[in-house]
């Protein structure tokens, strides 16, 4: 079953297309990330997928085949927006009777163990409460909602590391525990290998790549050799040339089985290296083939760059610090 | 840890059942107690000041229509300190007029408008009841509360006008029902005008998206529906009665009154004053036409012309609070149904 | 964190982000090591994927891939509703050919020195040799070109 299935989706603002020509099909039982810099179009693909918006061309469909916003897609999702809104002036516990009130399910006892292990105080107003903690309670109401889908948006920004931490526990165990599918959206990519087997990347309002990590990392590799014969492999599927003077990585797309030339060498790519890569080349992408429903395969060869010149370090702004760049 | 439950998720097809409506009753109250408990402050605390006054008012009265002969001068002392008692009614009389208008601005326009600029909508439209069955579940029972409670409030100010309105004992500037600053705040009026704000500023939220322009808005929106309808539509809603000279009856609403000549052509004051120059001795001419003059009205006559008056009768009271009443219902309906569609149609 | 219970496991996973290893490569290594240095024995218990997944934060899939890999190497059998146990330790390198390895190191590490590999060179060597060795057991043999003129080889 796919738990997010889109269709040519398209939003646009005014003149503007936040979002375009997006088809995706994200399986169940899976932890999806969505990476892009900032005006991507993740919060917008994320407001279609929970029916906060409306698409503006092509649909989406949740939990295997409902309209987003649909009674039972609004049943089964649960979404924790941006900034974690909660009403400020509510305490904790008027926050679980309220959502306790507004859902079919609720498991109250669930909630109120959770916040009990956070040590949050249920008479405390939620306005009161700090940044971390507020960010534990929305995830808390939500996963409290026993959904199939848990949607996330930029759900740690704002936390430091600890708090951080703790969030994405509660969220993986979640997973462990209920089998709940995550899709959750950020742009700190370092810490998506940990906890991501999806993933999801966007830039200017278009998918690059889409498909599972460990597929994604198989069907990668990084070749470093001179860099005078780096030229030779304009007609491979090239993604990204990092060149010094004499030395020249090459970010491809093959297999651990596919012949190395001589005097390179293969190494394998990790899935920040990955992504930071395909968001230099916007015209390179990785999505599976046209075949939706089903899991996402890597699919063939996808028009990549042509001869890539120089490195380009195109500057998109991640807000994280970006490693330097480091000829390796 | 802990055993977690694993619920039976409804199966694929099978049509959901929506969230029980009576689910938003609690929600509804503690989202927007401090607003009712403002409102009800502020009704409270009128209503127990026209109560504590209202009973002066009325004994005052009682006493100045009890006391015989009317001529004399001990009544007309009771008489004199009755009428007194209308200058703070006057005053309070317009201090009302804003009592809907903000009444329906502070709770209204916060439903949706603090929802929106806040954010919280993100949260409470993507909970299982539904944004537009929420929205409604809370709109229709806070516009029923706020009815409810300013009808019961104009009840009372029906009785603290009472005396005033009955016309026992004549003064200057008494009022009439129909008045366009009485006709508000008696019969169904108030309340439909508090629903009329109430719906205004709902819709407002929706629109504006911010708590504070949106309440401005309303305001003023309601100021100007409200002005409108004092200045025209009311005196339309049944066409008027036209009587010679100012033989109304004394509960009347006069809407005007014009001389005509001979012809049957209206005549100007400027021709007026001409007239009534030559009799310098009933102060016409400069400075404009006494009104309500019997002497000058008589010269005016026997020189050939006719007055009439264009005015409202008081026993039309009740069928006019049923025409205001009704279309202010209906618009109402008509901007919290606009409401809900909105929200059901927004874009995040 | 889970505290002390009477199943929990005689180790505890750590993850350390920056070392650039994947996260269940570094799990299947960790037990390794432990059995390798007799923190675990056959019959003790791994910890539950959950207890992983809550105090690392990691994905549940990673840990049971890595318990997968564990189990394909056979040295550890999963029982339905229990857990994951060890069922074998590593196989033991005799201590005679222990010392013959490690006497030809030390032979190589000599040979590298006069040749003008200066220590981190002589570990960015060994380090891409053993994964193209590691890669090479993998797939079918390749004819690879030489390893490495190796003067400016950067270690990825």
């Amino acid at each position: 079953m796919n738990i997010i299935e889109t269709n040519g989706l398209g939003k646009r603002y005014g003149s503007t297309w936040a979002l375009r020509e997006c088809s995706l099909a994200v399986p169940a039982g899976h932890v999806a990330a969505l990476v892009g810099p900032n005006g991507a179009g993740k919060t917008t693909l994320l407001n279609l997928a929970v029916g906060l918006a409306a698409p503006s061309a092509g649909g989406v469909t949740v939990l295997g085949g409902h309209p987003a916003g649909s009674p039972a897609a609004l049943d089964g999702v649960a979404f924790v927006a941006q900034d974690t809104p909660l009403y400020k002036n509510l305490s904790v516990a008027d926050m679980l009777h309220l959502t306790r009130n507004l859902n079919w399910r609720f498991d109250q006892r669930y909630a109120e163990i959770r916040l009990g292990e956070l040590g949050i105080p249920l008479k405390r107003k939620a306005g009161k409460l700090s940044g971390g903690q507020q960010a534990q309670l929305a995830l808390t109401l939500a996963l409290a909602r026993r959904p199939r889908l848990l949607v996330l948006d930029e759900p740690v920004a704002m936390l430091d590391p600890i708090a951080r931490h703790d969030f994405m526990a509660l969220v993986l165990t979640a997973a462990v525990d209920d089998g709940v599918s995550v899709v959750l959206s950020s742009h700190v990519l370092a810490e998506l290998e940990r906890v991501a087997d999806y993933l999801v990347l966007l830039s200017r309002g278009r998918v690059q790549v889409a498909g599972e990590v460990d597929d994604l990392l198989a069907s990668h590799r990084v070749l470093t050799g001179p860099a005078a014969e780096a030229d030779r492999y304009a007609e491979r599927p090239v993604v990204h040339v990092r060149r010094g003077e004499v030395q020249a990585h090459l970010l491809v797309r093959a297999g651990a089985d596919d012949p190395v030339p001589p005097r390179w060498e293969a190494h394998p790519v990790g899935l920040e290296e990955l992504a930071l890569a395909y968001l230099r080349e916007p015209g390179a992408a990785a999505l599976p083939g046209p075949t939706l429903p089903g899991p996402a395969l890597p699919g063939p060869t996808l028009p990549g760059p042509a001869l890539p010149g120089p490195a380009r370090d195109r500057a998109l702004p991640l807000e994280d610090g970006e490693p330097s760049e480091v000829t390796r | 840890m802990t055993a977690l439950r694993v619920p039976a998720w409804p199966e694929q097809g099978t049509s959901l059942r929506s969230v029980p409506w009576r689910r938003m009753a609690w929600v509804t109250w503690r989202q927007h107690r401090i607003a009712l408990a403002g409102a009800a402050a502020l009704l409270g605390g009128l209503a127990i000041y026209l109560w504590l006054a209202g009973l002066q008012i009325h004994r005052d009265w009682t006493a100045a229509v009890a006391c015989h002969p009317a001529s004399s001068g001990a009544c007309g002392a009771l008489a004199g300190y009755a009428i007194h008692d209308w200058q703070p009614a006057q005053i309070i009389a317009t201090v009302l007029q804003a009592v809907p208008a903000l009444i329906g601005a502070f709770v209204g326009a916060p439903v949706l408008a603090r929802e929106m600029e806040t954010g919280t909508f993100r949260y409470a439209w993507t909970q299982g009841f539904g944004r537009w069955r929420w929205t409604l579940a809370k709109l229709v029972p806070l516009a029923v509360l706020l009815a409810a409670a300013a009808g019961a409030f104009s009840a009372l100010l029906s009785w603290y006008y009472q005396p005033f309105l009955a016309g026992n004992v004549q003064f200057g500037g008494s009022p009439v029902r129909l008045d366009a600053g009485m006709f508000d705040l008696l019969g169904v009026a108030f309340a439909a005008w508090t629903l009329a704000a109430f719906a205004i500023g709902a819709l407002a939220g929706m629109l504006i998206r911010r708590v504070v322009p949106a309440i401005v808005a309303t305001l003023a929106a309601y100021t100007g529906l409200a002005l409108a309808a004092a200045l025209y539509l009311r005196e339309h809603y049944m066409t008027p009665l036209l009587v010679k000279n100012a033989d109304a009856p004394g509960s009347a609403w006069v809407l005007s009154q014009q001389w005509y000549a001979r012809g049957g052509q209206p005549v100007s004051q400027d021709t007026l004053a001409q007239v009534l120059s030559g009799a310098p001795q009933l102060g016409g001419g400069k400075g404009g036409i006494p009104q309500d003059d019997p002497s000058v009205n008589q010269y005016l006559v026997q020189h050939g012309y006719t007055l009439l008056t264009t005015y409202q009768p008081g026993s039309r009271f009740w069928p006019f609070q049923w025409i205001e009443g009704g279309w202010l219902l209906a618009l109402s309906v008509l901007l919290i149904a606009a409401a809900v569609w909105l929200v059901r149609r927004r874009a995040a | 964190m889970p505290g002390g219970r009477a199943e929990a496991s005689p180790i505890e996973f750590r993850l350390d982000a920056a070392s650039g290893v994947p996260t269940y490569l570094q799990l299947v290594q960790q037990v390794e090591h432990a059995l390798r240095l007799g923190y675990l024995k056959p019959g003790d218990q791994l910890p539950k994927v959950r207890d992983v997944v809550a105090s690392l934060a990691i994905n549940p899939n990673t840990v049971l891939k890595a318990y997968r890999e564990l189990e394909t190497k056979g040295l550890t059998a999963g029982r339905p509703g229990q857990g994951t146990f060890i069922q074998a330790t590593l196989s033991q390198v005799a201590l005679p050919e222990l010392a013959g390895l490690r006497k030809a190191l030390l032979g190589w590490l000599a040979a590298a020195g006069t040749a003008g590999l200066d220590e981190d060179g002589m570990v960015a060597l060994f380090t891409s040799a053993l994964r193209d060795f590691h890669e090479r057991r993998r797939s079918e043999p390749q004819g690879r070109g030489g390893a490495a003129s190796g003067e400016k080889e950067g270690v990825a």
